[in-house]
């Protein structure tokens, strides 16, 4: 029986934080726990077959981190599992009652909101990309095939913008939770 | 930012923020204010690390609390002038929701 198992792409198909977590937690269910979370584990994330755990996982996006950010979190009794980009990941094992970390609607918005607002750098980044490649394809004195090449960049970076602009209006239809 | 801008952006409060301000009448880090309230509210309000965590940054930021010193890596925050002068004004609009209200208990 296979120890290991790997998971493409966990973070663009739970783009909602709260469903992220609730699928780290139906996995450790299952007695299966994230290796190692780092850079790139929103694109590949190894996970390790053990005991069944009853985590509580919490996705956090926090930008800039201020020095007691962590500390904060292990007075808790929240463990650290790590960072992807500026999301970051915590668990903690629990009996009864499931803990939370944000335990108000304000700070569940906020926490969202920052999700929001990290997207929407990316999408403004690959809206202004597309732009200046439809304006590189019409405007500019180029053969046509740079122009074709310079269409399928535009075509590309639209549908990217799109895609991102999908994930926005879901995180902020779930924004309370 | 001025006094007018800072009670347009915290009154009225929501109860955790409210709750967090009155803890820090007395110095406390994080964690000492979520037991402070926990005991206060009698176990309804268990306030979570990034609540708190967020508020105690919103709060510093705007000046309504300070940090004053770092105890074993906790950092300690106290109510300021300015947090005292919120505090107070929210609790003159909450007593004036409670004697509107009273009729009804």
């Amino acid at each position: 029986m296979k120890n290991k198992k790997v998971f493409f792409c966990s973070a663009f198909k739970y783009v909602v934080p709260a469903d992220y977590e609730r699928w780290f937690e139906e996995l450790a269910a299952a007695c299966w726990h994230p290796v190692k979370i780092g850079q790139w584990s929103s694109v590949v994330m190894r996970f390790e077959k053990s005991e069944p755990k009853k985590y509580r996982y919490v996705v956090d996006m926090q930008p800039v981190l201020k020095k007691d950010y962590k500390q904060t979190y292990e007075e808790f009794g929240w463990e650290y599992v790590g960072q992807m980009a500026s999301a970051h990941v915590w668990r903690m094992l629990y009996t009864d009652e499931r803990p939370e970390s944000f335990s108000d609607a304000p700070s569940r918005e906020a926490r969202n909101k920052r999700f929001i607002g990290a997207i929407s750098v990316s999408f403004a980044i690959f809206l202004i990309a597309a732009i200046a490649c439809v304006a590189g394809a019409r405007f500019s004195d180029l053969a046509s095939s740079e122009r074709l090449q310079f269409s399928i960049a535009a075509a590309l970076f639209f549908l990217l913008a799109i895609l991102l602009g999908f994930v926005m209006s879901k995180v902020k239809k779930n924004i309370d939770r | 930012m001025n006094i007018k801008k800072i009670k347009k952006r915290f009154i009225p409060m929501s109860e955790t923020m409210l709750y967090i301000l009155f803890s820090l009448r007395e110095e406390q880090h994080g964690y000492g204010v979520m037991q402070h309230v926990k005991k206060l509210t009698g176990g309804r309000i268990v306030l979570g690390a990034g609540t708190i965590y967020q508020s105690l940054g919103k709060l510093a930021t705007d000046g309504l609390i300070s940090p004053t010193r770092e105890i074993e890596r906790k950092k300690l925050y106290l109510i300021t002038k300015i947090g005292e002068q919120i505090l107070i004004e929210e609790a003159k609009r909450i007593q004036e929701i409670y004697l509107n209200l009273e009729v009804l208990l």
